[in-house]
């Protein structure tokens, strides 16, 4: 029994990695553009039905890190151009519009890639002996990327000039633009990139979930969880939520239900929206 | 004022032809339209209780479908394992709609906008999860069918909605009855604070009005609109699931009123009646209709954000404008 609420555990802290890799391009979104991205859950989807795709036909899964991302980038970026431009100073209506920007990505999945869910076999066989349970080494190696993955975005962030430009932006808008920041081309890259980030995590979760047209509709909500709890706008916080919040959640539902599990993140969520708006890492911020 | 007599009579030709609808399809159309428009009718009233908070108080409430849930799981239980009859379970179904949206309402409406849009996905989702959860009572997606009851029995005379005529009527005339309500709401000296609220909420609270509690009460009022569209449609379907309180339903609801217009009487109408349309008539040969319903809420946004009745008003202004010259 207490293995198996270990495993649970690990297995959240697991897909924490990966949530907190995809919440942090809905914060970065968020962030910079003011957009509430309701169609975030569907670019992850986007990303596993890409890996399967390019794993089915060349039986390579390696370099979808490379083609995904690139794809997921462009498509992201067109969106911006296309779409959420146009809707400045409008934020509801923004929301509206990633609502029906996620219908038509579940739609066009589901016409060409089929309805039916699928499995992807998992590019490193292999197991190894986790306190007595048998656990997937493929799992060990996504939580790696993961990590590394994160480590890299807050490198960019932190350490390059596009990075810099972009924490100016999220500052405050008016004087980056004053300051000469083509704040316009930092627009569509934020969102390319919070789209390329969402993909990224779709590639990583491929093997070790189902491969769905409606599997961003489970993520989205984990995913604002994220956001939510660890402060909106704050990254570091964002990333140490949504592994914590996965991790509880694997041990709850030890316990429990996925489920029951499932409502004590969303009770924890409208109370931290209530009562401390700004986050439970308000530490993490800088 | 040229421009009030055109809407006023447009207003009455639609009601007018609603009432003679029962005898006028079955001769043009198929009569499985009537159920349609008994659909239209209904989800009407749940994209007027969106526009209501939208469109009147600027608040973009993204968890309607929990309050329609609600009234729609009243009306269910009422009649399945309560035994309260036809107006005891819509009653059951309308006021615990209301009531939840008291609780959750004084809590959301605390929160500025984008965590007050957040918070209602929020809240939809956490009773959608435990309504999953509790099968035994809500039969999770599988749902709660039950029998039609009778509406009245008054010696020999027995209405009841298993008559389709007799359904569609019942539904028109609450549906009606609503949005009557609404108009009256609306330019009530409520409605007009409530504008004051939506138009500039500092302003509002510094010529004393308490904007906690008009926000609160809007919040009621739209929660107990989407109770009963629920408990009208669990009456109509004779059905309730789990599945029409996800949050997809509110943010379907929230295209259909930002469609049709928010911030207008007919809006919600007009919106839910041409979506409702479309997926009739394109779902028959072609199943991908969500592609629509996506393409058309981000077209909408972008180029007509009033929505229709709202371009419908401008081009009517500029034209009395026109003729005043």
């Amino acid at each position: 029994m207490s293995s198996t609420i270990a495993v649970l555990a690990i297995n959240g802290l697991v897909f924490g990695l990966i949530i907190a890799l995809i919440a942090l391009g809905l914060s970065i979104i968020f962030g910079l553009l003011d957009v509430i991205n309701l169609a975030h859950g569907d670019f992850f989807m986007v990303g596993t039905v890409l890996t399967y795709v390019i794993f089915t036909m060349s039986g390579l899964f390696w370099p979808a890190f490379i083609l995904v991302p690139l794809i997921g980038f462009l498509l992201g970026a067109l969106i911006q151009k296309l779409v959420m431009e146009r809707l400045r100073n409008a934020a509801e209506l923004s929301i509206v519009a990633t609502f029906g920007l996620s219908m038509i990505i579940q739609e066009v999945v589901r016409m060409t890639f089929g309805a039916a869910p699928k499995r992807l076999v998992s590019p490193i066989q292999g197991t190894f002996n986790l306190l007595g349970v048998e656990y997937d080494i493929y799992r060990i190696v996504a939580a790696l990327i993961s990590a590394a993955a994160i480590t890299f975005f807050f490198l960019f962030l932190n350490k390059t000039k596009l990075g810099t430009w972009m924490r100016a932006v999220r500052h405050d808008r008016n004087s980056a633009t004053a300051l000469g920041i083509p704040t316009q081309s930092i627009f569509w890259i934020t969102f390319g990139l919070g789209f390329a980030m969402a993909t990224l995590g779709g590639i990583v979760a491929a093997p070790i979930t189902t491969v769905d047209f409606r599997a961003g509709v489970d993520v989205l909500p984990f995913c604002f969880m994220a956001v939510i709890i660890g402060g909106l706008g704050n990254l570091p916080g964002t990333a140490a939520a949504a592994v914590l919040l996965s991790f509880l959640e694997g041990v709850i539902s030890g316990f429990t239900d996925p489920t029951i599990a499932r409502i004590f993140s969303l009770v924890l969520m409208s109370a931290v929206l209530l009562f401390r708006p700004q986050g439970l890492f308000k530490g993490l911020a800088k | 004022m040229k421009l009030l007599m055109v809407n006023k009579t447009l207003t009455h030709l639609l009601f007018a032809s609603l009432l003679a609808a029962p005898w006028v399809i079955p001769v043009i159309g198929d009569a499985f339209w009537m159920s349609i428009l008994t659909e239209i009718l209904i989800w009407s009233c749940f994209a007027a209780s969106i526009n209501f908070l939208f469109g009147y108080v600027g608040l973009l409430s993204f968890g309607q479908a929990l309050y329609f849930g609600f009234g729609m799981y009243g009306v269910a239980l009422g009649l399945t394992m309560l035994g309260l009859g036809f107006w005891g379970s819509f009653l059951l179904g309308v006021s615990s709609a209301g009531l939840m949206a008291l609780i959750t309402g004084a809590l959301a409406v605390r929160l500025t906008w984008h965590y007050f849009a957040i918070i209602t996905v929020v809240f939809s989702l956490i009773f959608y999860f435990i309504a999953l959860t509790i099968k035994p009572i809500t039969g999770g997606d599988d749902g709660i069918n039950f029998a039609a009851p009778e509406i009245i029995k008054l010696g020999d005379l027995t209405l009841t909605i298993s008559n389709p005529t007799t359904q569609y009527f019942f539904i028109l005339a609450v549906v009606a009855l609503l949005f009557f309500i609404f108009k009256r709401l609306v330019s009530s000296p409520l409605g007009k604070s409530l504008m004051a609220v939506r138009d500039n909420e500092t302003r509002a609270a510094l010529i004393g009005l308490n904007v906690y509690r008009l926000k609160l009460t809007a919040f009621v009022i739209s929660g107990i609109f989407a109770g009963i569209s629920g408990a009208l449609f669990a009456l109509f379907g004779r059905y309730a699931s789990v599945s029409y309180m996800f949050y997809h339903v509110s943010g379907e609801g929230v295209v259909w009123a930002i469609l049709g217009g928010a911030g207008t009487l007919a809006g919600p109408f007009i919106g839910t009646a041409l979506f409702i349309l479309i997926r009739e008539v394109i779902s028959s040969y072609w199943q991908h209709y969500a592609l629509i319903v996506g393409a058309v809420a981000i077209l909408v946004v972008i180029y007509a954000p009033k929505g229709i009745v709202g371009m419908w008003n401008q081009i009517l202004l500029k034209k009395s404008e026109g003729d005043k010259k």
